[in-house]
């Protein structure tokens, strides 16, 4: 078996189950594999594993709804969705008299976008690591949905905004001091 | 077991599979046991769901085995039935074995 299929099924099962069932779970599959290549032909083997894969996704998924992992995720980051809108508002709201250029207030708006985010992306994955990665999620469909509603702002700004917000809601989340995982 | 709740039948099978395996049983060897008597096709992620849930209502317990070459170095997750999954199965058992009981002439016609 190739690295990244094997490295992709552990990513789909280490989603889905707690780290040591789910390190069990890769390792009964890979062990009956091993066992079935010494009857079938590499093909079928692979047609199998794949298809144990694929029908243990819908079970394990919602197993995992049960523990309440995926609630507590949803809520984080819908929370930090609404929080980090709120926190622009407020930034919005006390910046704006500032300065009269409409250049600046775009810059100023939106930085206070990508520190509203980056801020909530941090408090998100330090509750929740999934629910930072479901947060830049969130925040990119808002913008494709904002975007497509209204055209008024330039184009750069547009761009910008579908590009940073997510990015700034990773990189808060990766000074939660989860660097290397989320990523991943 | 609480008073009036019995075990699903994908219950039975898993907490069955897990006494007749012993001291062998762990998901590959409960998936494989289940295929092979019931014939039918079950996945290695329902085995380990149900098997969480019989956990989490104090049914089985697990514990963590040596980590093998033939699994890529990863451990087994061995299984055991408790004292409460031996009343659980018998109570489940007992209540079939009684509501079929007298119908075993309709029942082969079925």
């Amino acid at each position: 078996m190739s690295l990244s299929t094997l490295a992709l099924s552990q990513w789909i099962v280490a989603r889905l189950m707690p780290p040591a069932q789910a390190e069990a779970l890769i390792g009964d599959l890979l062990e009956e594999r091993r066992l079935l290549l010494q009857a079938g032909s590499r093909v079928s083997v692979a047609g199998w594993y794949w298809r144990q894969l694929a029908s243990s996704v819908p079970v394990l998924l919602w197993a995992s709804m049960r523990r309440g992992a995926w609630l507590v995720t949803v809520v984080t980051a819908v929370a930090s969705f609404f929080a980090a809108m709120g926190i622009q508002l407020v930034l919005n709201s006390a910046l704006r008299p500032m300065t009269t250029s409409s250049f600046a207030r775009d810059v100023l708006m939106f930085l206070s976008f990508a520190a509203a985010l980056a801020a909530c992306g941090y408090v998100a994955a330090s509750i929740r690591l999934g629910a930072a990665r479901l947060l830049a999620f969130l925040v990119f469909a808002a913008t494709v949905a904002m975007l497509a509603i209204s055209t008024r702002a330039p184009l750069w700004y547009e761009g910008s905004l579908l590009v940073v917000g997510p990015l700034a809601t990773i990189a808060g989340a990766t000074l939660s001091g989860r660097r290397r995982r989320v990523w991943l | 077991m609480p008073r009036g709740e019995f075990l699903g039948s994908l219950e039975q099978i898993v907490m069955l599979a897990v006494m007749r395996l012993g001291a062998d049983a762990y998901g590959m060897t409960v998936r494989r046991e289940i295929e092979a008597r019931t014939g039918r096709e079950i996945s290695i992620g329902a085995v380990y769901a149900t098997l969480e849930r019989l956990e989490a209502k104090g049914y089985v317990s697990s514990f963590t085995g040596e980590p093998t070459a033939e699994r890529g170095g990863r451990a087994k997750r061995h299984f055991e039935i408790e004292a409460a999954g031996h009343q659980a199965l018998n109570a489940s058992q007992n209540a079939l074995r009684s509501m079929s009981e007298g119908l075993s002439r309709r029942l082969k016609r079925a």
